[in-house]
């Protein structure tokens, strides 16, 4: 019940009570006051008339029709609506003065109890009254329209009107008001909502009021813990599950350095022509390995979405650059012919992650370096179309359908698809037995 | 003689780099752990430390050690190899080595260190020129005499003698030497190279010190 008076809706309703209780009090005074003023006044002013009409006919002695027409005239300056007539003892129309009802010359006394029948309470508002103190001059009837009576009364109803619409203005000001108020409250809590913390997580809001609204707000409080409860639980898992994975490539590292040790420490004996290719060939197995424990750890972490991913601008040329400037001697000691020509795109600024990246031109020139040695050649450039820019590594391998010295399960080509796709960029490959073009390709938003 | 402080708690491994670095010339001084490692600060020239310690990792002691001598250089030596690692590694150390690895990188690294830090007073032959790399001195050996650099030819040339035998970019080099950011088309350091090897080379038309890879940048080769 506590809540239900804190709600919105009970203060609507209080809105809509106080407006009708406003109007009602509105209708009630003027019918209290002024209409029963006005009723009384009326009452009080037929009366009035009434008994002056009934004393002066009273006094009206031997008339003629002279004097009853000045008696009239006397009345309609005081009354200008008022109409009156006057029926003589016998029973004749004698006098009458701006009477516009159709009035018969003789007057029956059938007749005449009919005329005072109708004209009882009604409208005009009439009064008879016979004529002499010894009422034998016949009467004199007095009209006048009751509008003429109430005349103060029509006043009253303008002024009820005015108050009533007065009082519907302000309603409706107040529930304009009202609802602004709502309006307003509603456009800060979106507002609020749409604020995003370091963690991209939306922020508490304050709670000002225990209404609806209010309701709203702590609801969406309550979500935004729950949602900062589940980000700090998926963290903790991420972290766990980096962890482990740490640890596990370094616990099988740590043995493979150990053998890597021993085995240099062999390469340095005297050793047979068997013994120094066995060497060759345990290094070339363990380099192997070690690669594969190391994809294996970012195949897992990347289709876990565990892999961290931070997009941000980065000068893909300069990225090229660096990444071939650290490539290049391995290139170069294997004897191959480089090409770099790396021009800057229109808009060289790509939004991607430079370590991703980094990871997905590694391993690319990697597999040049693993599978296309015989070709000896590696060629680096920019290309720019209409729907593109594009990175293009060319070699002249034997191409990827022909099998190489050193096959592998293509963990690491997967992981550069996974990147790739993540990054919304392209790579495309097209690979003979004359050699493999790769291109790394972005989309050029429309020029 | 340059000494070495390494820390590594494998056994195996630890026997087998100390004994290279050994034969390679150097003093090294093995610990298992960073128990008492302040007491070596003052007279090593390196410390190779490996991240997996028993005790205090080598994250922490590493961040410990750089805060107390700034100007000691730090290698890290682990088998964990992600990015996460490396990075956190890269903020406090100068390089970082991932196992397992090849004796020779290790050596390498190292000298490339110690030349950073200017702790080996080595002097290095690279074609007709002898360079003292403290001091900075070119002598020409052919002639027997001193090749005198501007203030920036000088500060050039010591990123490259840094960068023995690296490949850097156009934009490494300029941003590193003139503390700018590189403008596609700049033809600054194109110039400036072009003075060094007036004074650098026999034959400025047929470079051999600072050589031009082309599409990427300049390398000087010892």
């Amino acid at each position: 019940m506590k809540k239900f008076f804190k709600s919105l809706l009970a203060k609507y309703i209080l809105i809509i009570f106080t407006a009708l209780f406003i109007m009602q009090i509105g209708f009630l005074i003027p019918v209290l006051f002024l209409y029963t003023g006005n009723q009384e006044e009326n009452i009080h002013k037929a009366n009035t008339i009434e008994k002056r009409w009934h004393e002066e006919a009273n006094h009206l002695d031997g008339p003629t029709d002279k004097r009853i027409l000045d008696h009239f005239e006397g009345w309609k300056q005081k009354y200008p609506e008022s109409s009156m007539f006057w029926i003589d003892a016998n029973g004749k129309l004698a006098a009458k003065l701006d009477v516009t009802e159709e009035l018969p010359r003789n007057w029956t006394p059938s007749f005449t109890a009919q005329f005072i029948k109708d004209r009882y309470d009604d409208d005009p508002f009439t009064v008879i009254a016979f004529v002499g103190d010894r009422q034998e001059h016949g009467f004199i009837v007095f009209e006048l329209p009751r509008s003429a009576l109430y005349e103060d009364n029509v006043v009253g109803e303008k002024t009820v009107s005015i108050f009533a619409l007065l009082i519907i203005i302000l309603f409706i000001f107040i529930s304009i008001l009202f609802f602004r108020g709502i309006r307003k409250r509603l456009v800060d809590l979106q507002e609020a909502m749409e604020i995003r913390d370091a963690d991209q997580l939306p922020v508490s809001i304050d709670v000002k009021k225990n209404d609806e609204i209010g309701s709203l707000e702590k609801t969406f409080n309550q979500m935004v813990a729950e949602l900062r409860k589940s980000k700090h639980r998926e963290q903790e898992e991420e972290q766990l599950r980096r962890e482990l994975i740490a640890n596990l490539s370094h616990d099988l590292r740590t043995p493979l350095t150990k053998m890597r040790a021993h085995l240099y420490t062999i390469s340095k004996e005297d050793l047979s022509y068997q013994g120094e290719r066995a060497v060759k060939i345990t290094e070339e197995s363990m380099k192997n390995l070690d690669r594969l424990i190391e994809n294996l750890m970012s195949y897992t972490l990347l289709t876990a979405s565990k892999l961290k991913f931070n997009p941000e601008e980065v000068d893909i040329i300069r990225q090229v650059r660096t990444s071939l400037a650290s490539w290049y001697p391995l290139f170069e000691k294997e004897g191959f012919e480089i090409e770099v020509e790396l021009s800057p795109f229109e808009e060289n600024k790509w939004k991607i992650d430079p370590l991703w990246m980094d990871r997905i031109l590694d391993n690319v020139l990697q597999n040049v370096l693993r599978h296309a040695k015989s070709g000896k050649f590696l060629s680096v450039k920019s290309e720019s179309t209409e729907e593109f820019d594009a990175i293009v590594i060319v070699d002249h391998g034997r191409g990827m359908s022909n099998t190489s010295n050193e096959k592998g399960a293509g963990i690491g080509l997967s992981i550069v698809d996974l990147m790739v796709r993540k990054m919304d960029i392209e790579m495309e490959l097209n690979s003979d037995n004359t050699g493999t073009v790769i291109k790394i390709k972005r989309k050029n938003k429309e020029r | 003689m340059v000494r070495l402080l390494y820390i590594e708690d494998e056994v195996d491994i630890g026997k087998w780099v100390t004994k290279n670095l050994q034969e390679k010339g150097y003093e090294v001084e093995w610990n298992q752990s960073g128990e008492g490692v302040d007491s070596y600060l003052s007279n090593v020239d390196l410390v190779i430390l490996d991240v997996m310690l028993p005790g205090l990792d080598g994250f922490s002691l590493g961040k410990r050690i750089k805060h107390a001598k700034q100007t000691l250089p730090i290698l890290m030596l682990s088998a964990r190899t992600a990015i996460e690692d490396k990075i956190e590694g890269l903020r406090f150390a100068d390089d970082y080595v991932t196992k397992p690895f090849h004796p020779d990188e290790l050596s390498a690294r190292i000298e490339v260190l110690l030349r950073r830090f200017s702790k080996s007073d080595e002097r290095i032959d690279i074609q007709h020129l002898t360079i003292n790399t403290k001091d900075l001195q070119i002598f020409n050996r052919e002639t027997g005499t001193e090749i005198l650099l501007t203030g920036k030819q000088y500060h050039l040339f010591q990123y490259f003698l840094r960068h023995l035998n690296q490949i850097l970019t156009k934009e490494q080099i300029y941003e590193a030497v003139w503390g700018e950011d590189f403008l596609e088309g700049d033809k600054t350091l194109m110039v400036h190279i072009r003075y060094l090897r007036e004074k650098l080379e026999k034959d400025p038309a047929k470079p051999v010190i600072i050589e031009t890879i082309r599409g990427i940048g300049y390398r000087v080769k010892k």
